[in-house]
């Protein structure tokens, strides 16, 4: 039994043959590899697997879903009664998921690669991080420093009886590199990563030294540096940090499960002037630097989805339940971390379209202000029914009469989703997306690999906490 | 069925055919169910079956760590092989010493419980239907968005190279309940969560009130002045905060890399005299007890900060062979890693004060219910940033205003050392978490 369209339509044949209305068969076989090298040791030279398959079927409107790792004949005859068998019991206590029509997508998506990093030997991968490891260590003032690289490969078959027959694979390459810096009784640390959609060709044409070296001297400058004094401040938002905080910040309310369940301050907002007029924010399935999802695990293609446009919120992500609750078009977002979990609505890469502002015009109106940078930043989190945010920033810089200033360490700003997009001022050109191969989005327990990004942006006020 | 304790001696035996000079196998089966609702009612329910192996495989002291979800027996072979093979190539590890040669179970009570297990679709989807239908009668301004109960049976198993297998048996529930509120265009939400081994202490009511109260109450929230405050973290946060930045820093991993502040300072008074924290694995009913850690050694008790002063870190085997110590059966996995050291259950004394009069006697403080990203604190620093979501204004004793978007601040071993005012005599299990709620002085807040 494999991964493979023709096990999807055995498994799908059998699930029908059992009396549902409705089915979709989910196969994956997921492989990561992980090297990890701490302050001149080899930590971990792991390798995981994920292989298995999931089936979601619908008897008379209720929706019942089952898994297992075992892909043998026997465990599919079991899985589709066991989810044969809730779905009838939930007709006792439970609703019927209404969810829209629409033929499944017929798809091919493969990372194209000219040197696949499973096939590269071992020894020479470790020798890689070894040296970078070697290289953030030797800068004066660090004291601990931890170097990974990882590679990924995901592959995953949608067959369903809408349609269906898809497959993806998808290969990412990356390193990641966190670097401790002590001053006197301060430590402080950065971590940064970069991610590359392709093969190892991509980690041998990449100046990594130069990338690591660059988060060591971060990290002992931030730890000679003072946290900011907390309040209100007007900020400059990189283009690093900027997809972090849409993600987290708007991206989550903008979720078709959580706006049909009323837990999202966007319900009932469609139509609705959100944010200022300079700003344009889409999902899309395959943008460039981004995480390639060609179609989402219930087998809908994935396409641009733009959520607001100039500032009006003109839709929401969906899956297909989330489609006919709210009434807007499907855009594909139903997405899994695995076959263990059923597919919730979920970003795929999302971002903010890029303005015409240069970047130095957005310093050039903060008379007192803060530059909050992307690189080290720790991540971030939100409570989409009331609207607030929070993250944790990397190292940032303190904006004086529209110039750089001193930097600040250990910087959480926070605010609330529709108050901040409505402040943005300026918007500039310069466009980036990024993805990671060592983490994503956690939405549910669930970790999903997404992408996000956008310009500069400037906002006329941010509360920051510090010291 | 594939049985976990035939997977381990099978890929244990089948490394040391490969060459490996020592070997470790982990495996573990989990069957679920999760029941989910929402405001149209319980509509979703998931089930499922999976086995996972890890092995661990040292030629010398060269290793390699690998595993995943296995369909059949034979794909522990091939986990193995692949291990063996990238061991080989792997550079040396110089504090290597060795896997753990002594395994064993320590005695544990109410871990399993026969309903959980028996993972009866009916049983859970009602927890889930009342849950939902609750809130709006406790409060017409309140409606329940979302709730889930679910329930976990695993079977787990560990040996190696120098101890024949360990085995347990577990059950895990878990039951979630988000309640909004809206009334004359304000919003506001709460989300209470609780989960342990067996049903023997849950109360649907208490979860479903609790989230109701504070949604309710926090309706009208907005932010205070920027300044220093004195702040009550009520237990669920207090728990998170330790969770964020005094577990990660007892790690001997993080005290022997030097990412801890805490390096350097055993037996040094680094927290309050009021606080005593003990680790403890084999607490009854609580979801981070397990007769053994992740590799086979016995889970034990040990009193870690004792009246402030820091008596032990956290060890696993290979942590503990650099300190010339022995493990304190905290070793985890994070699915193919290498183990680490980490918290079993935490539980911290509580004190002597009701909590009624701790509130009373705060001149200018906010009472937290409620925290986002405190878990992006630095546990490096030492620093604590956490963004209050549900808090309460207190003046003069009084509660005056619901709370929400300000920032709290500060170095964690001031506001736990000299800044620490009072411990409730009150306490709450969350997680694996057993707290009481702290109050703290002079916390820098950032608002209006």
């Amino acid at each position: 039994m494999s991964v493979s369209i023709d096990f999807g339509q055995e498994v799908l044949a059998r699930a029908l043959s059992s009396g549902v209305d409705e089915a979709v068969v989910r196969l994956q076989e997921r492989v990561y590899e992980l090297i990890v090298f701490d302050s001149g040791l080899l930590r971990s030279y792991s390798v995981s697997r994920v292989v298995g398959l999931g089936v979601e079927v619908v008897v008379n409107g209720f929706v019942g879903y089952a898994y297992t790792s075992a892909l043998s004949r026997e465990s599919v005859k079991h899985v589709v009664e066991r989810a044969t068998k809730f779905a009838k019991g939930l007709s006792a206590i439970g609703r019927e998921a209404r969810r829209v029509k629409v033929g499944g997508v017929k798809a091919f998506y493969r990372t194209p690669f000219s040197q696949d990093p499973f096939g590269v030997d071992s020894s020479e991968k470790a020798a890689l991080v070894k040296d970078l490891n070697r290289v953030g260590m030797d800068v004066k003032g660090v004291v601990s420093a931890v170097t990974r690289f990882a590679c990924e490969r995901d592959r995953r078959v949608v067959v369903s009886s809408l349609g269906a027959e898809a497959l993806s694979e998808v290969l990412a390459v990356g390193v990641s590199h966190l670097s401790v810096a002590r001053s006197g009784e301060v430590m402080e640390r950065v971590l940064d990563q970069k991610t590359f959609i392709g093969g190892y060709e991509n980690i041998r044409s990449f100046d990594w030294g130069s990338f690591v070296e660059d988060v060591s001297r971060l990290a002992v400058r931030a730890s000679q540096a003072r946290a900011p004094s907390p309040g209100v401040y007007r900020a400059v938002i990189d283009n690093e940090l900027i997809g972090l905080m849409l993600h987290e910040a708007f991206g989550h309310a903008s979720e078709g499960d959580l706006v049909m369940y009323k837990q999202s301050v966007l319900y009932g907002r469609l139509g609705e002037r959100i944010a200022g007029e300079l700003v344009t924010i889409v999902d899309d399935g395959l943008a460039e630097g981004g995480y390639p999802v060609a179609f989402d695990d219930e087998g809908v293609v994935k396409r641009r989805t733009v959520v607001v446009d100039s500032g009006v919120l003109r839709s929401y992500l969906t899956n297909r339940q989330a489609s006919h609750e709210l009434g807007v078009n499907v855009s594909g977002n139903a997405r899994a971390q695995d076959i263990t979990f059923k597919p919730i609505v979920r970003q795929t890469n999302f971002y903010m379209l890029p303005g015409n502002a240069s970047v130095e015009e957005l310093f050039e109106g903060v008379s007192e202000g803060i530059y909050l940078r992307g690189k080290g930043a720790m991540g971030g989190q939100v409570d989409p029914a009331i609207g607030t945010f929070t993250f944790s920033i990397g190292p940032s810089y303190i904006v004086r009469g529209g110039e750089l200033g001193e930097l600040v360490r250990g910087v959480v700003v926070s605010g609330n989703i529709l108050e901040t997009l409505s402040n943005v001022e300026l918007v500039a050109k310069d466009l980036k997306v990024s993805t990671s191969v060592f983490g994503g989005c956690g939405k549910d327990g669930q970790l999903a690999r997404v992408g996000d990004g956008g310009p500069h942006i400037r906002i006329s006020k941010i509360v920051v906490g510090g010291g | 069925m594939i049985s976990v304790l035939d997977l381990v001696e099978r890929g244990v035996k089948r490394a040391e055919a490969l060459g490996a000079s020592e070997a470790e196998v982990y495996v573990v089966r989990e069957e679920s169910l999760s029941v989910k609702g929402s405001v149209r009612g319980v509509e979703s329910v998931e089930s499922g079956e999976a086995v996972n192996a890890f092995v661990r495989v040292v030629v010398g002291k060269r290793l390699s760590v690998q595993g995943g979800m296995v369909s059949r027996a034979e794909d522990v072979d091939t986990i193995v092989e692949g291990a063996v093979k990238v061991a080989k190539l792997s550079p040396e590890d110089p504090n290597w010493v060795s896997l753990p040669r002594r395994l064993g179970s320590t005695p544990t009570f109410d871990l399993v419980d026969s309903v959980v297990r028996s993972l009866e679709l009916n049983y859970f989807a009602q927890f889930v239907k009342r849950a939902l239908e609750m809130p709006k009668d406790l409060d017409r301004r309140a409606f329940a968005s979302g709730a889930m109960a679910s329930a976990t049976s695993v079977a787990k198993a560990v040996g190696n190279s120098y101890q024949a297998p360990v085995y347990s048996e577990q059950t895990l529930f878990s039951f979630g309940i988000e309640v909004k509120a809206v009334e004359s265009g304000f919003e506001s939400g709460f989300y209470s969560y609780y989960t342990a081994p067996t049903l023997r202490e849950f109360r649907l009511e208490k979860e479903v009130d609790y989230a109701t109260r504070i949604a309710v109450e926090t309706l009208r929230a907005r932010r205070v002045e920027t300044g220093v405050y004195q702040v009550l973290l009520m237990p669920r946060v207090f728990a998170s905060v330790l969770g964020s930045l005094i577990v990660p820093a007892v790690r001997a991993d993080m005290v022997q890399k030097r990412r801890s502040p805490l390096a350097g300072k055993l037996y040094s008074h680094v927290l309050s005299e009021q606080l005593t924290i003990i680790d403890d694995g084999a607490v009854p009913n609580m979801p981070g007890s397990t007769p053994f850690d992740d590799e086979g050694v016995a889970t034990k008790r040990k009193t870690v900060f004792d009246r402030g002063v820091l008596r032990t870190y956290l060890y696993d085997t290979y942590t503990a062979n650099m300190d010339n110590k022995e493990s304190t059966g905290n070793a985890k996995r994070s699915g193919a890693s290498n183990t680490y050291p980490d918290a079993t259950n935490v539980l911290v004394l509580p004190g002597t004060s009701p909590l009624d009069s701790i509130i009373r006697d705060i001149k200018r403080g906010i009472v937290v219910h409620g925290t986002i990203g405190e878990w992006l604190s630095n546990p490096v620093s030492g620093y604590l940033n956490a963004t209050v979501t549900h808090g309460f204004l207190v003046e003069g004793g009084e509660i005056k205003q619901a709370v929400k978007g300000v920032v709290i601040s500060g170095d964690v071993y001031k506001l736990l050392g000299g800044d620490l005012a009072a411990l409730s005599k009150e306490f709450e299990a969350s997680s694996n978490y057993i707290v009481p709620a702290a109050l703290l002085n002079s916390v820098s807040v950032a608002g209006e």
